[in-house]
């Protein structure tokens, strides 16, 4: 490997970043390359299992590149990680707060860590405690915290010995939506204010990095699809797009036919198909039962979802300790019951409670016909003035005699660009979700040898 | 990946006392588990020293006082359970996220081991002593005044064992990845190595190829000399204790070390 000297400019530098994992031979990062400047709050948004959490875990030293060459405020990550992780915080995915102790202990571990002498601790525990508003909770056990105030306790933490870079994986996942503002307002405040630092923040929330991020990087299967500032990205999709939603529809076959002649309008510059609600049918729309705290709110208890069903093990759990799990899954749609079954080898199986596992056997093998699964599909259109190409586009819908659910025409948004470039590519490479979501969850499993 | 490691491999003292102090704090602040093992102990005690309070023994031709055999075994028990189940915490560490903010700070593995070795050995120490004091409260020691030195010569024979035991503590625990596993470690490791230590009962009392198994744990000379210090008697000399126990304790500490360090969590 030849010596890359790093840039001054830049705080964070990758070039040609590859990373194998050798027990699955799975690639997970695949020949990245990108710089930070100082000072700037920047986005690698992707899908799960895209690599984005890799690439933070090989700039944190958690991981070994496989190849290329990393930088972080000047030092070599592979030669002198003592150095980069003295420079960094890093806030993980997942909770890392040891919920046994008090807040304050917690900080104070990680300042001893961090060899701080013992004045310039007490401090600093209580400047970075009065960042994140948690003073007053700073003799609570962590574990009493709400799931946000552990989130702002970690970044609490990050911030103790004045990293020169924030890492944030994904800092609001499953948090509900006021909690997801305040995190962000810190998050801006820790960049524009005194501290003027460098944060590095993955997610797959659109709004957040839209809202957050100097410039996004997307990716996905471990590349860069395209890296530019939020409002350049925006500008590639000029003009508006058009959401078209269809009933349920036996013949798909029709569908390459029609965005064939949808494109041969005028005007019309990229569309995108998709077939909507894929998640939506997996997760069930929540009635809360009468008496729940006012905090608890369908959005959180979907989030909470969401992440239980992206891991075959935290849905064991699940599935054991509330017997409400249990009843969700018989009484989910077939499809759903599908997805979940491909995300269990027969290793994972013998885990699975008795009634369930009888379940998941059968659908693997088959027993249950094929039903007429309701999907919906949907075009995505972008076109250069919505106003005159829509008629058009309907009046091509109507020949082919397809029924239209709805019709929405908007300014592109960032979801418009992700999709636009994340959305097709997935679609081009393999068409059935299960593919990915195996491929995610052989990643998390590597990741966590 | 052995790479991984950090270059610099200086202990950082302040770290592994912070680290150690809050192992001992986590065990001081869980009352249950303080309470279960100060019930497990009595409930022990009233079984097994009642239990086989009628059964000569003895050791050298020397005959001991059953109570006093079964209570100082199950004194030297305690280091087994604490320390391969203290070990553990790295589990629950793993499974909880905690290991992941350990592990990106800027000190060596070597660091981090050490803190927690030396808190679990701590803890250890406590229990043994809480275990020796309430045997001597129940008077199954008989009460002299020479028992302030020997439980004093208990307590570095006590640490040198418990370092071998978290150490296998740990190793199981950084190659452990699911829950499930608790069990198969506590049927195949756990409880071979306490049913086969002599802990309860006596060595030459049970037929010879039972002896031979129990002579390939090297548990059982940790006990012995545990013994040998408590009663000042033993089935093995006092050198063959000691070598056997330092010898395994180090080959178990640096499998635990190995383990550790090649461990990987994101």
């Amino acid at each position: 490997m030849t010596e890359i000297k790093s840039n001054s400019e830049n705080i964070v530098e990758v070039k040609d970043l590859v990373k194998i994992y050798k027990d699955g031979n799975v690639k997970a990062i695949d020949k990245i390359s990108f710089t930070v400047k100082k000072g700037e709050i920047f986005a690698l948004l992707g899908p799960n299992g895209a690599g984005k959490t890799t690439t933070l875990s090989v700039l944190a030293t958690l991981l070994n590149a496989t190849k290329g060459a990393t930088f972080v405020n000047g030092y070599n990550v592979a030669k002198d990680p003592d150095k980069v992780r003295k420079s960094i915080g890093f806030v993980f995915q997942e909770p890392s707060v040891d919920g046994e102790m008090k807040g304050w202990e917690n900080l104070e571990l990680h300042a001893v860590l961090y060899g701080m002498p013992k004045k310039e601790r007490q401090v600093k525990i209580q400047e970075v405690l009065k960042i994140v508003d948690l003073e007053d909770r700073a003799n609570t056990y962590v574990k009493n915290y709400s799931g946000g105030m552990k989130r702002r306790l970690e970044i609490a933490r990050g911030l103790i010995h004045e990293p020169k870079v924030l890492f944030l994986d994904e800092p609001t996942l499953g948090l509900d939506p006021q909690t997801r503002r305040k995190i962000w307002e810190k998050i801006k405040e820790l960049n524009k204010g005194d501290l003027n630092m460098t944060i590095l923040i993955t997610t797959h929330y659109m709004d957040e990095a839209d809202e957050l991020a100097d410039r996004i990087c997307i990716m996905d299967h471990g590349k860069i699809i395209v890296m530019d500032t939020s409002e350049n990205l925006k500008k590639q999709l000029s003009g508006d797009v058009i959401d078209i939603q269809f009933e349920n529809v036996d013949d798909q076959f029709k569908f390459p036919m029609i965005i064939k002649q949808i494109k041969e309008i005028s005007g019309v510059k990229n569309i995108s198909f998709g077939t909507a609600g894929s998640e939506q049918e997996i997760i069930p729309k929540i009635q809360l039962p009468p008496g729940m705290p006012a905090t608890v709110t369908p959005e959180i208890i979907q989030a909470r979802m969401r992440e239980i069903l992206s891991d075959p093990k935290k849905l064991l759990m699940a599935w054991k300790k509330m017997p409400m799990a249990a009843n969700m899954f018989f009484s989910a749609p077939l499809i759903a019951k599908k997805r979940i079954a491909d995300m269990f080898n027969d290793k994972l199986l013998e885990e699975v409670p008795e009634n369930i596992k009888q379940e998941l056997i059968k659908i693997k093998k088959g027993e249950y016909p094929e039903e007429e699964v309701d999907i919906e599909p949907s075009l995505s259109i972008s076109c250069k003035n919505g106003g005159k190409q829509l008629p058009l586009i309907i009046q091509k819908i109507n020949e082919n005699n397809l029924i239209i659910k709805s019709v929405n025409m908007h300014q592109p948004t960032l979801e418009d660009v992700f999709l636009h470039y994340v959305g097709s590519a997935i679609r081009e490479e393999s068409s059935n979700h299960t593919k990915d979501t195996k491929k995610m969850i052989q990643m998390r499993q590597l990741r966590k040898r | 990946m052995s790479e991984l490691s950090i270059t610099q491999t200086k202990i950082n003292y302040n770290a592994v006392w912070a680290l150690a102090k809050r192992e001992l704090l986590g065990f001081w602040r869980t009352k249950s588990r303080v309470i279960s093992s100060i019930a497990q102990g009595i409930l022990f005690l009233f079984v097994f020293a009642g239990g086989f309070s009628s059964l000569s023994i003895t050791i050298d031709g020397v005959p001991v006082d059953s109570k006093a055999f079964t209570a100082s075994g199950i004194a030297a028990i305690v280091i087994l359970f604490t320390g391969i189940f203290g070990g553990m915490s790295i589990f629950r560490d793993k499974m909880f996220g905690f290991m992941k903010e350990l592990l990106v700070a800027p000190v060596s593995r070597r660091t981090l081991m050490f803190g927690r070795t030396l808190g679990i050995s701590l803890q250890t120490l406590i229990q043994v002593l809480i275990m020796i004091g309430l045997s001597i409260t129940f008077g199954y020691y008989g009460y002299d005044i020479n028992l302030i030195w020997r439980v004093m010569l208990v307590l570095p024979v006590a640490l040198l064992a418990s370092m071998g035991i978290v150490g296998v503590g740990l190793t199981i625990s950084t190659r452990l990845n699911d829950m499930q596993s608790f069990g198969l470690i506590q049927t195949f490791i756990v409880m071979p190595m306490f049913w086969l230590s002599g802990a309860l009962f006596a060595f030459n009392s049970v037929p010879l190829p039972m002896q031979v198994i129990m002579m390939c744990n090297p548990f059982t000379y940790s006990v012995d000399l545990f013994r040998l210090m408590l009663l000042g008697v033993s089935y093995f000399p006092f050198w063959l204790d000691l070598i056997v126990m330092v010898v395994f304790g180090a080959i178990l500490i640096l499998i635990g070390a190995r383990s550790f360090n090649k461990m990987e969590v994101s």
